[in-house]
């Protein structure tokens, strides 16, 4: 009788104890100890807004911030809302990788600010960001953390001799070759051929513009897919030539439409399974002609007929190759005005 | 009888502690500073705030009408870049909540691509236009005024029947500019006229209010800092209740200055002093002063033009596609 009465205390005492374990494992509170990438939404929505109010001295430094001091300082009306964090992972969608070279100038975190800002709308997305550094800048590195995107952060600097020697056009010099042959490179690791994930390989720029509507058409690309570009080539558009029953047979360009692959770097996506049954396929860093760059990979994936047309068949202009112009900034004088700690 | 007070008390604890936490989920979803495993002070300080926070639960029940609506006044013109430019600037917006975005054309007509556009943009949109008179399209003399101006009228007469007070926030945003999201946190809070930095902008890296004390004393920048609000059209938003209480303040056009544009708004509507200086008391960078390429059509053919017609951009608005007559290379 003393027995089974013990046991009962005992049991309502465990209770809840357990309970509260399981909230709290669920619940915000753990988001000091959650760095991991794949969180909860409110791991995320927290993260965003104790780093959004964080001193300006730690710009510099990783993310430790001090938590306490912004709390009390910020105002409480702006913490309802539930944006800026992705739409919730899903275990069926295909996954995008899209991988972004960046390089290091003025417009820098302007660019990847606003890439991550479309990004944030997009569901199952995973940026690799490979900077063109010999380290992984502090910059870049807060910027991933607080847009609250899933994120791999990756580096390579390419070496002077390949920045300056490749080609004397220098229009013509392929940038972000080694950056995105390391973000391949990250793929091949991260994931296995024998059970290869559902998704895309996306090469994208951190200057051009992006619709919503392109992550949509390359989530279920079989092979590699196509679609039309804005601004290259010297056109409005550039865009695959589709015959009626829906196979690419050309190049609607004005610039060397006899390529291979008369296309954008940003006109195409790869499925993830092919990037891994080919391991070799990588961009050529020497001998590439101007405009050829995209040809060096696809041919060692794909042929024209295996193409997959997108976009209403290659009719619809889903993202722009928007350039931005380089900031004048002719006050700073040769040693710099501003100050340097104050981060742009 | 102290054995049962004990496993009393330890019985009621854990309850207690669930209780707490799920009333603040329910109210808010803030994080919970009271229960992190972090150091005595903060954690004291974080749930000194937690409890106030517990305590406003009713008011934050209906978060979403609790906001300010920040209004975004975008002035756009037709050129090859602008599907591309508001399709950004619009991927930017919708992360933001109860943001309004008024687009003013600078046209005789509502365009089709930007009335497709709004159609599709996915947040709350006003489409307006008017035209620029040519004599005011001189380089040189400050641009989107007018369309600045109708912006201006359409909030004002929206809302002259409504009764004060009207929270919201207005502020200019160029459609080649970048935002990051924190900027709309910070403006938000405007009771008046708030102001911050903004990159890459008069010649430097940034140009900035500087502030002492909480208070704005002067400006860092690079072009004649003798104005008497040296800060560019994306660094300042005003209250939407400082709008309605000036309803002659528009933008000038008769004996405007280049650059002072923004001074010659200002002030009519504030004071330097009045001025609420955001971003870290104007230390941090949230908006970017980023201008777009002028897109290469070159290689545009004259003639043999493609069989479908694709909407990139406003064809007709290209008369200077006519002087590439001589350099136009293979058409197809």
């Amino acid at each position: 009788m003393l027995r089974r009465r013990n046991l009962l205390t005992t049991l309502l005492i465990a209770l809840p104890w357990a309970l509260l374990l399981t909230l709290w494992h669920q619940y915000p509170t753990t988001h000091y100890l959650s760095l991991l990438r794949k969180e909860t939404d409110e791991n995320v929505t927290s993260k965003a807004l104790l780093n959004g109010t964080s001193a300006l001295r730690e710009e510099g430094l990783p993310s430790c911030i001090r938590q306490q001091q912004s709390i009390r300082a910020t105002p409480k009306v702006i913490q309802n809302y539930v944006y800026s964090r992705p739409p919730p992972w899903s275990d069926t969608l295909p996954t995008i990788f899209v991988i972004t070279p960046t390089y290091t100038r003025p417009v820098q975190k302007a660019e990847l600010t606003r890439l991550a800002n479309t990004f944030l709308h997009v569901q199952n997305l995973h940026w690799v960001v490979v900077e063109d550094s010999p380290r992984r800048t502090n910059l870049v590195s807060n910027l991933l953390e607080k847009a609250g995107l899933n994120f791999t952060h990756l580096n390579v600097e390419t070496p002077k001799s390949l920045k300056l020697g490749l080609s004397w056009i220098p229009s013509h010099t392929p940038r972000g070759t080694l950056q995105r042959n390391l973000g391949l490179h990250w793929l091949r690791d991260s994931f296995s051929n024998t059970a290869p994930p559902e998704g895309v390989v996306y090469f994208a720029d951190d200057d051009n513009t992006y619709s919503l509507e392109l992550f949509e058409e390359m989530r279920y690309t079989r092979r590699v897919s196509v679609w039309p570009v804005a601004f290259v080539g010297g056109l409005r558009y550039e865009s695959p030539k589709v015959s009626p029953a829906g196979k690419v047979v050309g190049w609607k360009t004005v610039f060397d439409p006899n390529r291979p692959f008369a296309i954008d770097m940003a006109g195409f996506a790869i499925s993830i399974k092919l990037i891994l049954e080919k391991p070799q396929a990588s961009f050529k860093l020497e001998g590439v002609k101007g405009g050829y760059q995209e040809t060096s990979l696809l041919k060692d994936l794909v042929t024209m007929d295996g193409l997959e047309p997108k976009a209403a068949n290659c009719t619809k202009v889903l993202v722009w190759h928007t350039r931005t112009e380089r900031p004048t900034l002719v006050n700073e004088g040769k040693r710099g005005f501003t100050d340097p700690r104050v981060e742009v | 009888m102290k054995s049962q007070l004990f496993s009393r008390f330890l019985l009621l604890l854990p309850w207690v502690l669930i209780v707490i936490i799920v009333l603040d989920i329910d109210s808010s979803r803030a994080p919970l500073p009271a229960l992190a495993p972090r150091g005595g002070g903060g954690g004291g300080g974080g749930s000194g705030g937690a409890r106030p926070a517990a305590a406003r639960a009713p008011p934050q029940r209906r978060p979403e009408a609790a906001l300010p609506t920040i209004y975004a006044i975008t002035p756009t013109y037709s050129r090859p870049v602008q599907k591309a430019e508001l399709t950004r600037l619009a991927n930017t917006f919708r992360q933001v909540a109860r943001l309004h975005w008024i687009l003013v054309e600078d046209a005789a007509a509502r365009s089709e691509l930007v009335s497709r556009f709004v159609a599709g943009a996915g947040l709350p949109c006003t489409h307006l236009h008017v035209p620029t008179p040519r004599r005011y399209k001189r380089p040189g003399l400050p641009r989107a005024t007018e369309q600045r101006n109708a912006g201006l009228a359409w909030l004002r007469q929206r809302h002259q029947h409504l009764p004060p007070p009207q929270p919201g926030v207005l502020f200019f945003a160029d459609d080649d500019n970048t935002y990051s999201l924190e900027l709309f946190q910070e403006m938000r809070t405007t009771r008046k006229v708030s102001v911050w930095p903004v990159g890459l902008v008069g010649g430097r890296r940034y140009e900035r209010p500087v502030v002492e004390n909480g208070k704005v004393v002067g400006w860092y920048t690079g072009w004649r800092a003798d104005r008497p609000f040296a800060i560019d059209m994306a660094g300042f938003a005003v209250s939407l209740q400082v709008i309605l209480s000036h309803p002659k303040a528009v933008f000038k056009r008769r004996g405007s200055q280049p650059g002072m544009q923004e001074s010659d708004f200002l002030k009519q509507i504030t004071t330097v002093e009045e001025l609420e200086p955001k971003a870290n008391n104007c230390t941090k960078v949230l908006v970017w002063h980023t201008r777009t390429e002028k897109v290469n059509l070159a290689n545009e053919p004259k003639y043999h033009l493609d069989t479908v017609n694709i909407e990139v951009l406003q064809a007709q608005e290209l008369p200077w596609l006519e002087s590439l007559e001589n350099e136009l290379m293979v058409v197809w």
